[in-house]
């Protein structure tokens, strides 16, 4: 199981570095985001300006985890690919945990990109509560990676696929969503981390779920019908 | 009695309320070919589908080495060959990559070792660093079929082998499948015209709107591996 998972995800990485789309349009969809939310918020300094980074930082990481999540997918419908991957003796749950590997670090990239992105934007520093955020920012990529890749492995195969991950994701990302909020613009406020405890572990209860979910459930919705 | 490799009991497929597949029974037994042929819509491409596990029956049975084809362990699905309409090839990998990664996949000894023997195999040593998008359609064909047979499965489902193929390229195929029977592979394969897999020694049925023809209601042989010839049965 784990060498089968070592080959998917190896490939997934190869195509990715041959081609680099998905990065780059994650990193792109980030920068976007930030900057229209800056422009929209034209936040001050202090604890509005913090907190409006923050916001705008999960924000860029919920709509690259979407994107993210959707093309390692529907990378393998091209030419058929599922159907080869599913007729091979590869667990279903080791092919779930190879794409949901795949898709958090594409989503740690583009959040670290983000993350420089959120520092230049709202006029914050380059010091240790940027660095604070990271864990946040990681357990939210690897919780939204999961719930999107079980959601994408659905949405690919039904009409209307590209409107329904959203509509699913979004809401069931909320918990995390608010807490990786809060846990970031507490650490861009200067708390250390053992205030950021209780939210961290709201981000670490999410992922645990969600990954034991995308486990268990990946094989009944990656088959056909 | 053990079960035959592939098997088909009652076996029925609908969307909706459209019936595509209807009561559909038979076996191929290990070392046999079966040849389905059938004009466009008749169902055979939805009945490979069955019987490789990627869709679910709406009636009866599709098994596979004796086990539901479904819910194959995995263990088995190691056992059983797909050749699609679609290549189920990465179109950003090499040739090479390709046959590599499914050779992996499979648990095949020295993946690597495994497909350069397959690449000459089908004649596209030449084209192993070539990524599958810039394959012709014949090229593509020929390493799809590579990629179904490097783990010498015992289980080999066919959708329309012989597809774009040149005369060289149809001669390698037809190599190929012979190859795989004479070790004791059940060959299943669809087609619109089964001449050459007649001349394989593939037992030829015809599929005419979801139902497999009785064969004593074919007609001549001649008139079962070219359909167009024969009457519908409805």
């Amino acid at each position: 199981m784990i060498a089968a998972f070592a080959a998917v995800l190896r490939k997934d990485l190869m195509l990715e570095a041959r081609g680099g789309q998905s990065t780059v349009a994650l990193v792109a969809l980030s920068l976007l985001v930030l900057v229209v939310l800056v422009f929209a918020f034209d936040p001050g300094g202090g604890a509005q300006g913090r907190a409006a980074a923050a916001g705008a930082l999960w924000v860029a990481l919920v709509f690259s985890g979407m994107l993210g999540a959707t093309r390692a997918i529907a990378a393998e419908h091209e030419n058929g690919c599922m159907r080869a991957l599913l007729l091979s003796p590869l667990d279903r749950a080791a092919l779930y945990a190879a794409k949901l590997a795949a898709a958090f670090i594409f989503m740690a990239l583009a959040e670290a990109a983000a993350i420089v992105l959120m520092v230049l934007f709202f006029n914050l520093q380059f010091d240790a509560r940027t660095l604070r955020v990271a864990p946040a920012v990681m357990l939210g990529a690897l919780g939204f990676a999961a719930l999107a890749t079980l959601l994408a492995g659905i949405s690919s195969r039904v009409r209307g696929g590209d409107l329904i991950l959203p509509l699913l994701a979004v809401p069931m990302f909320v918990p995390a969503l608010i807490a990786g909020v809060k846990a970031s613009a507490m650490a861009l406020g200067g708390a250390p981390l053992a205030e950021l405890a209780t939210w961290l572990k709201v981000l670490a209860a999410f992922d645990v779920a969600f990954v034991a979910a995308g486990y268990l459930l990946f094989e009944y919705v990656a088959l056909e019908e | 009695m053990s079960a035959a490799p592939i098997e088909a009991r009652a076996l029925g497929k609908s969307y909706g309320v459209s019936p595509v597949l209807r009561d559909v029974t038979f076996s191929v037994e290990a070392g046999q070919g079966v040849a389905i042929v059938g004009a466009n819509g008749a169902g055979k491409s939805t009945l490979i589908r069955l019987l490789a596990g990627l869709a679910a029956p709406s009636s009866g049975a599709a098994l596979l080495l004796g086990a539901p084809a479904r819910t194959l362990a995995p263990a088995l699905r190691r056992r059983v060959g797909l050749l699609s309409h679609q290549s189920m090839l990465y179109p950003n990998l090499t040739a090479r990559e390709n046959l590599e990664f499914f050779a992996a996949l499979h648990g095949v000894d020295n993946p690597a070792a495994a497909a350069r023997e397959w690449l000459e195999r089908v004649a596209l040593g030449a084209a192993a660093d070539m990524r599958a998008r810039g394959l012709s359609r014949g090229m593509e064909q020929r390493l799809a079929l590579a990629r179904a047979l490097i783990a010498r499965p015992d289980v080999l489902m066919l959708d329309e082998p012989f597809a774009a193929l040149d005369a060289e390229g149809a001669a390698t195929a037809s190599t190929l499948v012979g190859e795989a029977m004479a070790r004791g592979c059940a060959v299943l394969a669809s087609a619109h015209f089964a001449d050459t897999l007649a001349q394989l020694g593939f037992a030829v049925r015809l599929l005419s709107r979801g139902r497999l023809v009785p064969p004593e209601h074919c007609g001549p042989p001649q008139s079962v591996v070219r359909p167009a010839a024969v009457r519908q049965v409805s």
